[in-house]
C-alpha cells in the first residue's frame, strides 16, 4: 500500500541549530503511529514541518499524494502545495488554540465555511456530528472560557475533524490537562483512531500508546533512532537511550 | 423559650456576612463622602465667579447678560466640535491600524513607511500641523476647506500616536491563533480578518474611547485656522468682539467639560458591556 504521509531525508535548522537530521518516515492509510522521545528531541518541529508551520530547510514531504520538494524560494505553486497539505492535515495542539471569539460551533465551522467555502447549514450539520461524537453537542453555544481543558481539547479534536482531513496530528493534546481530564481526551482520540483516521501521535502517554498505536517511533538529538510495534518497543527496546526513556516513563517522570 | 427562638439559625447572619455588609457600608460611604466633596467643590468655584462680596471677600463678577445672549451661539459649536472629532477619529483608527500592520511587516519598504510615518508626526507638534494644513500647503496652490484641513491634521497626529495602540492590540494576541488559523488553511489575510484583528480591536476599543475624549479637546486647535466654527472658535470670537473673553471661555469650559464628562459615561457603560461579553 501507498504510504499517506511520506517524508524524506528532512533537515530543519533554527538559525545554526541542526534540529532534525535526515529523517525519514512513512505513514500508512488509517495507521497511528505514536512519536515519543525526551524535551528538544525535536518531536514539535517534525510534526509542524508536515503542514509547514515550520519551514523545513530541506528534504521532501509528501501528504496524500500532494508533493513539495523544499529548495529555496516560494513559487505559486509551492505556495498551492502547502495549501493543499494543509486542507489534508488536522493539528491538535498541546494548548487547544481555540478562538476565544468564537462559540464552539463557530470555531468548528469556521475552517470549512471560510477556507472551503463550504455551505453554511452543510457546515453546521456536518460540525454538530462531530461535535456529538465528541460528546460536547450540548456546549455548542458556550465560548471557549466557559470550557474546562478537557472540554476544550475535545472541541479542537472536533475542529480539526470538521475539515474532513486524510491525516489528524497531534502535538502532546494532553500535557496541558490536570491529570483527570486526561481520559475523556484519549478516548475521543481512540475513537478518531477506530473511525479509520489516520494519526501521527506526539505524546508521553504510554498508555496510549500501548493500546493504540500500531508503531511507535522514538526521537533523540533530531533523528529516528528507533522504530517498533508498541510491545515490543516496550518490552525489548533496543537503543540505550530508548531503554533510559522508557525506565523514565515507568518511574512517572517525563 | 424565648432565648431559644432568638437563636433560630436561620435569623442569625453568618460571620461572613457580617463581614460582607460591613464591606459594602463602608464603599457606601466613601461614595458618600466623595459626591459631598465634589459638590463642595463645585459650589466654592460657582460662588468665586458669583459677584457677591460675603466675609469681605469679593468675587469675580460675570456678564450674565453677555452669557445670556451667546449661550446658543456657543452651544452651536458642539455639534461642530463633535464632528470634527468624530471625523478625525475614524481616519485616526484607519491610519493607526495601517501603521501598526507596517510596524510588524516584514517587508521592508512598508515597515519603513509605517516608522517614518510614526517618527515624523510624532517629531513636530501638532499646532504646527494643524497650521500646516490651512497656512502652508495653500502657498503650494492646495488649499482645502477649514473643516478637511482639520480633519487631516488631527487624523494623521492621532494615526501616529494611536498606531501604539493596536501594536499592542495585535501582540496580544497568541502565537497559537495564528497557528491554528494557518493550520485550518487560512490564507494569511483571512487569518487577520477572522482570527487576528477582531480580538486585537476588542483588545484596542477602550484605549480607543479614550483618545476620542481626548481629541474632542485637541480639536480646539483647530479653531486657531479660524475656519472651523467649534465651540473654540466661537467663544473666542464673541469674547474678543465685545471684550469678553472671560465669560465666553467659561462658557466653552463648561461645554467642553459637560461633553466629556457624557462620554466618559458612555465609555464606561460600552466597557462594562465589553467586560460582561468577556471571554
Ligand atoms: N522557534 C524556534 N526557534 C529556535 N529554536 C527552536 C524553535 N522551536 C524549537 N526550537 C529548538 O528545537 C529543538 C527541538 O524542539 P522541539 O520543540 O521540536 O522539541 P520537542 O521534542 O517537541 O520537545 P518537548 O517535548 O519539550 O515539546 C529544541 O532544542 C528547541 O529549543
Ligand atoms: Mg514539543
Amino acid at each position: 500500500m501507498a504510504p499517506i504521509v511520506k517524508i524524506s531525508n528532512l533537515d530543519k535548522y533554527f538559525g545554526l541549530l541542526h534540529v532534525l537530521k535526515d529523517v525519514s518516515i512513512e505513514v500508512q492509510p488509517r495507521e497511528v503511529v505514536c512519536l515519543i522521545g525526551r524535551s528538544g528531541s525535536g518531536k514539535s518541529t517534525l510534526l509542524r514541518c508536515i503542514n509547514f508551520l515550520e519551514d523545513p530547510s530541506r528534504g521532501v514531504i509528501e501528504v496524500d499524494g500532494i508533493r513539495v520538494e523544499i529548495h529555496n524560494g516560494t513559487t505559486r505553486e509551492h505556495r498551492q502545495a502547502v495549501h493543499d497539505i494543509r486542507l489534508r492535515t488536522g493539528m491538535v495542539f498541546q494548548e487547544f488554540n481555540l478562538f476565544p471569539h468564537m462559540s464552539v460551533l463557530e470555531n468548528v465551522i469556521e475552517g470549512p465555511v471560510t477556507v472551503k467555502g463550504m455551505d453554511r447549514k452543510q457546515a453546521i450539520e456536518l460540525a454538530e456530528q462531530n461535535l456529538d461524537s465528541v460528546g460536547l453537542l450540548f456546549k455548542k453555544d458556550e465560548y471557549p472560557n466557559r470550557l474546562s481543558g478537557g472540554q476544550k481539547q475535545r472541541v479542537a479534536i472536533a475542529r480539526a475533524l470538521t475539515m474532513q482531513p486524510r491525516v489528524m496530528l497531534f502535538d502532546e493534546p494532553t500535557s496541558a490537562l490536570d491529570p483527570e481530564l486526561i481520559g475523556e481526551v484519549l478516548n475521543v482520540m481512540q475513537k478518531v483512531a477506530k473511525d479509520g483516521m489516520t494519526m501521527l501521535v506526539v505524546t508521553h502517554e504510554m498508555g496510549f500508546a500501548r493500546e493504540v498505536a500500531d508503531r511507535v517511533l522514538v526521537m533523540a538529538d533530531g533523528q529516528i533512532i528507533e522504530e517498533a510495534k508498541p510491545d515490543v518497543l516496550f518490552s525489548q527496546p533496543q537503543d540505550p537511550r530508548t531503554k533510559a526513556l522508557i525506565e523514565r516513563y515507568r518511574s512517572g517522570e517525563r | 423559650m424565648s432565648a431559644i427562638m432568638h437563636s433560630d439559625p436561620a435569623l442569625q447572619k453568618t460571620h461572613a456576612e457580617l463581614l460582607y455588609e460591613a464591606q459594602l457600608r463602608k464603599s457606601r460611604q466613601f461614595n458618600v463622602w466623595v459626591s459631598a466633596t465634589w459638590g463642595g467643590l463645585f459650589l466654592i468655584l460657582v460662588y468665586l465667579f458669583s459677584g457677591q462680596s460675603i466675609l469681605g471677600i469679593r468675587t469675580i463678577s460675570l456678564n450674565l447678560e453677555f452669557m445670556q445672549k451667546n449661550l446658543s451661539f456657543i452651544a452651536g459649536g458642539v455639534w461642530q466640535t463633535l464632528l470634527v472629532s468624530f471625523l478625525s477619529i475614524s481616519m485616526a483608527i484607519v491610519l493607526a491600524l495601517i501603521a501598526a500592520l507596517g510596524r510588524l511587516s516584514k517587508f521592508p519598504p512598508f515597515y519603513a513607511l509605517s516608522t517614518f510615518y510614526v517618527s515624523l508626526i510624532r517629531g513636530t507638534p501638532l499646532y504646527l500641523q494643524i497650521f500646516f494644513f490651512f497656512l502652508a500647503l495653500p502657498q503650494l496652490g492646495i488649499v482645502l476647506t477649514g473643516l478637511f484641513a482639520g480633519v487631516i491634521a488631527l487624523g494623521l497626529n492621532y494615526g501616529a500616536y494611536m498606531s501604539e495602540i493596536f501594536r499592542a492590540g495585535l501582540a496580544s494576541v497568541g502565537r497559537g491563533q495564528r497557528e491554528a488559523a494557518m493550520a485550518l488553511g487560512m490564507t494569511p489575510w483571512q487569518t487577520m480578518k477572522r482570527i487576528i484583528l477582531p480580538q486585537a480591536l476588542r483588545f484596542a476599543i477602550p484605549p480607543i474611547g479614550n483618545d476620542f475624549i481626548a481629541m474632542t479637546k485637541d480639536s480646539a486647535l483647530v479653531s486657531a485656522t479660524g475656519f472651523v466654527h467649534e465651540i473654540m472658535w466661537r467663544a473666542t470670537r464673541v469674547g474678543r468682539a465685545q471684550f469678553n473673553n472671560l465669560e465666553a471661555l467659561i462658557m466653552a469650559a463648561v461645554f467642553y467639560w459637560l461633553m466629556t464628562i457624557i462620554l466618559t459615561y458612555v465609555q464606561s457603560i460600552i466597557e462594562a458591556r465589553l467586560a460582561k461579553g468577556d471571554r
